[in-house]
This record gives structure tokens, sequence and C-alpha cells, in this order.
């Protein structure tokens, strides 16, 4: 059935591929290969420098794929996993390829503008300044997911010591690249050797004796509660809290040094360990599809409930909750400011924006394979309790991920560590990178106001504070939707710009405008379901109402509130923009062309 | 060169660019970027005369000049376009 599954869904997508996105690339964008792109154009070896499509593939594919199209599906399974995979292939087939694909076009054909510029032009003034605050809460709730997502990972005795010698792997690659100048093959070879070699002996006794003895600090790491978390969401314990300190102090570093210093070699590293590690796990499930060895038929059904309690409604909830895999707003940002500024041909994008985004959506396959097959054996989704996700979504993939490495001869201790520290590196080399850009918006939005932003370490303090901030008093389920529902919004927001792009010369619109719409109103929605029926409503009126005295519950609903209201007022306001520019824009098309 | 060659060497050449693509591009890229930027501001600083910033006397700078003309478009454009915060994201 994992296979079946696996095989459809990479049909699905080649049919997608080369039917649908194909026709669209050659009749309504009208890629030419001859026509100057602006790599080749403005070639400054700064901003524009064209490479190789197989390159720029690769980079596409690594740049949007991290945690999301792998802990999106998980929790998305608990409406069931039909549900989930129809989003991921029906949103990829007609919405997500759109979007990337593009996007791209989009930046290419108005000299390699960026989305702050492209909002500039296409839709008004304001636009720019909203979409730039917005992008500010975007990012930190970029932190905020991943953050809580892998503190707790971190904690467990067999994670850190093998992590931290993974990122001392990584900052020796830099001194041998850059200082010692050695063969990148030869530095590539020893570092990932290293990189393996700390990861076993992170699950020796004694590394996970020394990792209990910092638990136990205060008291009992797993009971010992450290402080009962204000908002209500359980306690928080000192282990949680203390590894939570200590991803940030990395995300910190990897913001304030060089790049070249800490977080591009310790990048490349891991990147080493990443592929190893999914290449294993993947010749796992091929093996174990034929042998038997594990279980490969589905625990959790096609479909659950259009309701889970804890979740909220199917639509809008399921469409936020997945996002990268079937369409996120993220890759709007790095195929226009990244991709598009590099490809050599315009024939190019399609391939190279286009197929990264299929490859996604079977990456998100994969992840909802791994939960229903594994998910219900290993104790994280209850079926007493309607296959609510009852442990961290991390640790669902981290289960499938060690048992399938098992059926390649992988011992399961030792995959168990590789797999969760393989979740801890992509989601803190997205971090890291974040922070760094937060530091740097900071310095932009606020700098001229507040001097002391621009220095780089107060910027990234404060950055840092507000991500503890949600990594602590948050829930991370709920994060986890006002992550998706920015962005989500983002998406929305680049297909309006692409469809006022077409309107304006004249060309259908229709196949962006449509899923832009879809995307709008079921974003709205989610935003509104978490900001006003959870947070304002059931956090805080029936709080009030029962005359219980909870002021950071209290608090911490009316913050979660203001996060959701004020990204609804910001994608209204661009909406509004937005249309009337479209419907300016088809009224004088053809007239206009030439963008 | 047998077309089956030809097919084996093709789809190598991809895999091993697609692989450099994920693992290196970045770092080569911001190598390259960094070396730009540099080039740019000594041009700035030199030749700034054209966009209106004297910094150097144009003696020096008309003795520079043929040195940096290849670069005199490229540099003009990239100093003077509008830039905001997303450029900056990848």
């Amino acid at each position: 059935m994992a296979l079946a599954l696996f095989i459809f869904a990479i049909a699905v997508v080649m049919v997608g591929y080369k039917y649908y996105a194909k026709a669209m690339d050659q009749t309504v964008i009208e890629a030419n290969p001859k026509r100057a792109t602006p790599a080749v154009m403005y070639n400054d070896g700064v901003d524009f420098m064209p490479a190789s499509a197989s390159v720029l593939f690769g980079y596409q594919f690594k740049s949007i794929a991290a945690l999301g199209p792998i802990v999106g599906p998980i929790v998305g399974v608990q409406y069931g996993w039909l549900p989930a995979v129809a989003w991921l292939l029906i949103g990829v087939f007609f919405i997500g390829w759109v979007q990337d694909y593009a996007s791209a076009m989009l930046a290419m054909r108005n000299e390699g503008m960026t989305m702050g510029g492209l909002a500039y032009k296409f839709i008004s003034p304001r636009a720019r300044k909203l979409l730039l605050t917005f992008l500010y809460i975007y990012l930190l709730l970029i932190m905020g997911a991943f953050g809580a997502l892998i503190a707790p990972l971190l904690a467990k005795p067999n994670v850190p010591v093998g992590f931290l010698l993974l990122v001392a792997a990584g900052v020796l690659a830099g001194q041998m690249t850059y200082r010692w100048r050695m063969d990148i093959g030869l530095t590539t070879i020893i570092t990932v050797l290293l990189a393996f070699i700390g990861i076993y002996l992170g699950t020796m006794p004694w590394a996970q004796n020394l990792v209990g003895a910092i638990n136990s600090l205060a008291g009992d790491p797993e009971t010992g509660v450290l402080f009962t978390r204000p908002l209500g969401y359980g306690d928080m314990t000192w282990a949680n809290f203390f590894w939570a300190i200590v991803m940030l102090a990395f995300c910190y570093l990897g913001s304030v040094l060089p790049i070249w210093r800490f977080a591009q070699p310790v990048n490349y590293t891991s990147f080493w360990f990443v592929l190893f590690s999914l290449v294993a796990s993947v010749l796992g499930l091929v093996v174990a599809t034929f042998t038997g060895a594990v279980n490969t038929s589905f625990e959790i059904p096609a479909f659950v409930t259009a309701f889970q309690p804890h979740l909220g409604p199917i639509w809008p909830l399921l469409f936020v909750t997945i996002s990268c895999g079937a369409i996120s707003g993220w890759h709007s940002l790095v195929s226009t400011a990244g991709t598009a500024r590099q490809l050599e041909k315009e024939t190019d994008a399609l391939p190279v924006a286009g197929g990264a985004m299929f490859t996604e959506a079977v990456l998100g396959v994969l992840s909802v394979i791994f939960a229903v097959t594994i998910g219900v054996a290993a104790g994280k989704y209850d079926p007493a309790q309607g296959y609510k996700l009852v442990a961290g979504a991390a640790g669902v993939f981290a289960v499938g991920m060690a048992k399938f490495m098992a059926v390649i001869g992988v011992p399961e201790q030792l995959g168990g560590s590789i797999a969760m520290i393989f979740l801890v590196v992509m989601a803190l080399t997205v971090m890291q990178l974040v922070l760094r850009f937060m530091r740097v918006a900071s310095a932009e939005l606020l700098g001229d106001r507040f001097p002391a932003f621009k220095n780089p370490h107060f910027g990234t303090l404060v950055a840092v504070l507000l991500t503890l901030f949600l990594v602590v008093f948050g829930f991370w389920q709920w994060i986890w939707a006002l992550f998706g529902g920015s962005n989500q919004l983002f998406a929305g927001i680049s297909l309006l710009l692409i469809s006022i792009w077409l309107a304006r010369q004249g060309k259908p619109s229709s196949w962006s405008y449509i899923p832009g719409l879809f995307m709008y109103i079921t974003t709205v929605g989610a935003l509104l379901y978490v900001s006003v029926y959870n947070a304002l409503y059931k956090g805080i009126y029936l709080t009030v109402q029962s005359g219980e005295a909870k002021t950071g519950f209290i608090l911490g609903n009316l913050i979660t509130a203001g996060f959701g209201l004020y990204m609804t007022y910001a994608a209204l306001t661009l909406l509004a923009d937005g249309l009337r520019s479209f419907n300016e824009a088809k009224a004088s098309a053809p007239a206009a062309a030439g963008d | 060169m047998t077309p089956q060659e030809s097919f084996w060497s093709r789809a190598k050449k991809h895999i091993t660019d697609f692989i450099y693509g994920m693992a290196s591009h970045e770092m080569a890229r911001h190598a390259l970027k960094t070396r730009g930027s540099m080039e740019h501001l000594f041009i700035l600083i030199t030749m700034g005369d054209m966009l209106g910033v004297p910094i150097l006397p144009p003696y020096y700078s008309l003795r520079l000049l043929p040195y940096v003309v290849p670069q005199i478009s490229t540099w003009k454009r990239r100093m003077l376009r509008e830039k905001d915060l997303t450029d900056a994201l990848a």
C-alpha cells in the first residue's frame, strides 16, 4: 500500500509537470530560450550570476525543502491520510508549481525585482511596507514553530552530544576550507566522517549519562517542573528549557559570527549528513515494502474526521497545517530573490522552480507514509482519541526513519539518534539563517528610529527573546497553524502579483487568480479561527466568564490573537489594493503590455 | 561515443550538478558575492565621481579607469538600483 501510494504520487506529479505545467509554460508565459535573462543581462558578479539548470534545481530544492514538507503532513494526517495526500497532490498540481514557477518568471521579466519591489510596482507603495512588516512576523513564526518542535528533541539523552560534535565538525570544515585552504573533497570526507563518529559517540552510555546529569540538575528530567506555562499549555521541565536556551545560543552564533566561520560550513557538513540519512531511510522503505520487514500497511484510516477538536475544522485548518509540499509562500521569496537572478535561460524556470516544487510534494507524501505506517504502533497517534497526535510531530518522523534504516542494517538505537539529529539539523540550519535575516530586517526597519537595532548583537538578542517567548510559552500546534497561515498568505500575495502581471499583458490569468483567491479565503479563515474563535472567544471570553483568575493565560491568548489579527489586517489590505490593481490591469489590457 | 554512453555521461553530469547545487552552490555564490561586493566598493571609492560621490582626486581615477571599464555598467546599475529587505533573502 505504501509503495503504491508513493508510485501514485510520482505519477500525479509527472502528469502535472508534463501536461499542465508545460502547456502553461509554452502557451501562456511563452518562455523563450533566446530572450536574455537578468542573470545574463546584468551579470554583476554579486546579485546576478548565471548558473546551469541542474545546479539551480539542487539550489532551489534545498532552499525550499526544510521541515515543512516533513512536519506538516504528520500533523495533517490527524484528519485521515486521504485528505492529507489529496491536498498535497491537488495543491501542488493546481497551485504550488504555479506560484513557484510563475514568481520566478515574474521576477525575470521585471529585471530581477524581488517581492518588495514587485509589490510596490504592481500593487501599491503601502503594499511593500505591509509586506516587510509582515515578513518579520512570518520569520518570527518560523523560529517559534521550528524551535518549539526541536527543543524537546535536543533534550533527549542520545541527541545533544552527537549534535554538538556535528557542529564542531562543521566549524572545522570552515577552518579547513577558508583558513587552511584544503581541498574541498578531502575536507568533506574528513568532516562528514567526524560528524558520523560524533553521532555514534553521542549514543554511548557516558554521553547519555552526561546529558542525563545536566537534565537532572533541577530534579527529575521527566517530572521535575521548572514552571507551569502561563498560557495553560502544560508544564515546562528544566531539560526542555535548558536545551531551548542551547538551541537559541546556536542560532545566536549563526547570526552574529561571520557567515563563513559558522553558519555556512555547519550547513555544508549537515547537508551531507542529511543526504546520507535520507537515502538510507528511503532505501529501507523500498526494501521493507518487498520483504515485509516493517509494517507498510496503513494504520490510520483514509478519513478520520472533518473536525479535530484540538485543531479545528478540516477547512481551513488542514490547508494551512500542510503548506510546504502543497504550496508555500516561502518558495516565492526563494524564486524571486535567489533563482530568478541566476537562471541562464527562460526555459530553465519550469524544470528548476516547477520541478523542485513537484519533487517536494513527493517528499510530503513520503512523510504521510511514515506517519500512517509507523505512527500508531509507536504510540504517537491515539486511536482512542480519534487519532489525535499525542506526541511531538518530530518524534513520528524520527521513529519512522529509525525503523526504515534498521531494515538496511543501521542499529535502531543509532538510527533513532540519527533521525532526531536529522530533524534538529534540518530545523537549525534554517533557523540560524532566519535569525540572521531578522537581525538585518530589524536594523533596516527600526534602525533609524532606534539606533540600538543597528548593533548586530542587540538586534539578534531581541529576535532571540521573542523566539524564546514563543518556544517557552506557546502551544506548538497553534504556532504551527499561525506559521502555516502566514506562509500561505505569502503564497496568496504572490499569486495575486502574478495575476496582475498576467492581466496587464492581456494574458489568461485565471490559472493563478483562482488559486490565489482560494489561498486568501482559506488562510484568512484559518487565521480568524485561531485568533478570534480560539484565542479571543475560548481563551479570553470563556475564561473571564468562568471567573477564574488566569492573567497569564489571558495575556498569552491576547498575543496569539494579536498575531493573527495583524496578519489578517495586512492580508485584507493587500487584497483590497491588489484587486483594485488587478481590475485596472484587466480593464487596460493589452494596451499596457510590455512588462 | 555511443548514445548509451552519452546518456550515462549526461545523467552523471546532472546528478553531480544537482548535488553541487544542494551542497555547495550557496557557499560558492556567497564567496563570489563577497568578492564582487569588495570590487564594487573599490570602484565606488575610485570612480565615485560617476555617481556624484567624489572621493578620490580625478587624476588617480583617470589612471585607474582602463582597469575598471568592463565593470562600469553593471556596477552603476547595482549601485543605483532600488533595493529592499527582500533583496537580502537569497
